[in-house]
């Protein structure tokens, strides 16, 4: 019977690699644009003016208080109600994006706070404008708080990109619940799945472990 | 090295920091009590007094690190904390060495020393590197260019933070108690550089509890206490001869250590 089941699996292959495929695509455009779009959000929070700071803050909070499977459908069923037509790939991808923008948010924000006011200053009386402030000094030592939750972030993304199955796209996770209709070993399959979702995150850990370790060896370590 | 005021360049103003009626508040607290006080071309102000009585915020006003509520402030002609002033290019000419010395800790002291010359001033690359070398090479660093901050000792590094400011050619310099953070054996290098820039003839105000420098190149030594200036004199004079209960209990503090 198990030997049935492995060849039943076998012939879901290039289905279970399309899935896979979705979820690494998503998963990268929504990295990509995130951090791109986090890093703004975080340095705007900092240094923009009072009510953009405010606007960001909250619509962070908003992100990081409901339920990312909420936010997926009001994206994916209330923006065509408004007229703006989308599929379910952009939906998904504006969703993933927006909420993993707020948490970089958030940790751009820490980083950028762990810089010790005396750098500021001193970066501010030799005369640097505000974004040479933030570009030359703070950012590159917040980085090193920034990173590793940064990284963490990243495996988090891949996870969530799982709720997309939910609308429709025939991600992993998605994969899993159709194979598991026609293989009835769902311990087996969502082990799959399982190994499926690792193989794509435990590179990204090392890499983060990696470009920790460069990075702390080119600064020397950093002075209270 | 004995300067006075009668040498003055002519056609210059005859003064570069004038405060006027200073009055500064944290929240009640009144840190800066009614303070005037000018500073001319060339002169070297020695700002000493009690924990708290307002040394730091007095010269951190200079260049705007705080903001004064009352008063007038006005630095190399220009008022200070008016709209119309531009700070960011104020500060250009003001050089502030703090007591933590504040080196940006991921670049390397060629690099701390070059960024303000070529992102502010635009200075081309090469020539701000070869001007950097020379100035690590005048405090006694030369052959530390590629050093982090973390591989150099506390008076290396506060050495590397002055060519800093040096690197900036400024009008002003500003030390925020420079070697109160160093180890004994450390103080006198710092302060060795600090004699070398005040004799090239730097305008520089320092809050520092280090006599000796005072005596060897102040014109002016101002008592600070509780926010108002409380007495202000030649440093022979201030240190022979204090005038006020107050500076006379602060002296025989510091002395007896
Ligand atoms: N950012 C701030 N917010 C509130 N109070 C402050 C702030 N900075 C300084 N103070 C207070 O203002 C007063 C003057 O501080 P200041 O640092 O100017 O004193 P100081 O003479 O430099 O003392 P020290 O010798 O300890 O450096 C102190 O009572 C201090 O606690
Ligand atoms: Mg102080």
């Amino acid at each position: 019977m198990i030997w049935q089941q492995l060849e039943s699996l076998a012939g879901s292959y290039p289905l279970a690699m399309r899935g896979l495929g979705m979820t690494v695509v998503l998963s990268l455009i929504a990295l990509v644009f995130g951090t791109l779009i986090g890093f703004g959000l975080g340095i705007l929070r900092i240094g923009g003016s009072r009510v953009l700071s405010t606007v960001i803050g909250a619509w962070v909070d908003l992100i990081r208080g409901t339920p990312f499977l909420v936010q997926i459908f009001l994206i994916f069923f209330i923006l065509p109600e408004l007229g703006i037509k989308l599929d379910a790939f952009t939906a998904g991808i504006i969703a993933l994006t927006n909420l993993n923008a707020c948490f970089i948010c958030e940790i751009v924000v820490a980083g950028i706070q762990s810089v010790p006011k005396g750098q500021v200053e001193a970066a501010l009386a030799s005369g640097l404008s505000k974004w040479q402030r933030m570009r030359q000094v703070v950012l590159p030592q917040a980085m090193r708080v920034v990173l590793p939750p940064l990284v963490g972030q990243y495996v988090l993304l891949i996870k969530d990109s799982s709720v997309v199955s939910a609308i429709g796209l025939t991600d992993l996770t998605r994969v899993g619940w159709l194979v598991v209709q026609r293989v009835p070993n769902g311990l087996l399959v969502f082990f799959l799945v399982g190994v499926g979702y690792f193989v794509v995150c435990y590179p990204l850990i090392l890499l983060a472990r990696r470009l920790e370790k460069r990075m702390s060896a080119a600064h020397g370590e950093v002075q209270l | 090295m004995a300067r006075c005021s009668c040498e003055l360049p002519s056609g210059r103003f005859s003064v570069v920091i004038e405060f006027q009626g200073v009055n500064k508040w944290f929240g009640s607290l009144h840190v800066l009590n009614d303070i005037t006080l000018s500073v001319q071309p060339r002169e070297v102000v020695v700002v000493c007094g009690p924990s708290g009585s307002g040394k730091s915020t007095l010269i951190r006003c200079i260049n705007g690190l705080e903001q004064i509520q009352k008063g007038d402030l006005v630095v190399d002609e220009k008022r200070v904390g008016d709209p119309a002033t531009n700070m960011t290019l104020l500060r250009t000419e003001i050089g502030f060495v703090f007591q933590s010395f504040n080196l940006y800790p991921h670049k390397t002291a060629l690099e701390n020393i070059t960024l303000a010359p070529i992102h502010v001033r635009k200075t081309p690359r090469a020539q701000a590197e070869k001007d950097g070398r020379e100035l690590l090479a005048k405090v006694g660093l030369g052959d530390k260019f590629n050093a982090y901050p973390s591989q150099l000792s506390g008076g290396q590094q506060q050495r590397v933070a002055i060519a800093r400011c040096l690197a900036m050619r400024p009008k002003i310099m500003l030390f925020d108690e420079p070697t109160s953070a160093l180890d004994p054996e450390m103080i006198s290098e710092v302060l060795d550089v600090m004699v070398a820039v005040a004799e090239e003839g730097m305008t520089m105000m320092v809050v520092t509890h280090e006599m000796g420098f005072a005596r060897r190149v102040a014109q002016r030594v101002v008592f600070m206490d509780q926010g108002s200036i409380v007495e202000s004199g030649a440093p022979e004079e201030f240190f022979s001869n204090p005038k006020t209960e107050r500076s006379k209990a602060f002296l025989g503090k510091i002395l007896r250590h």
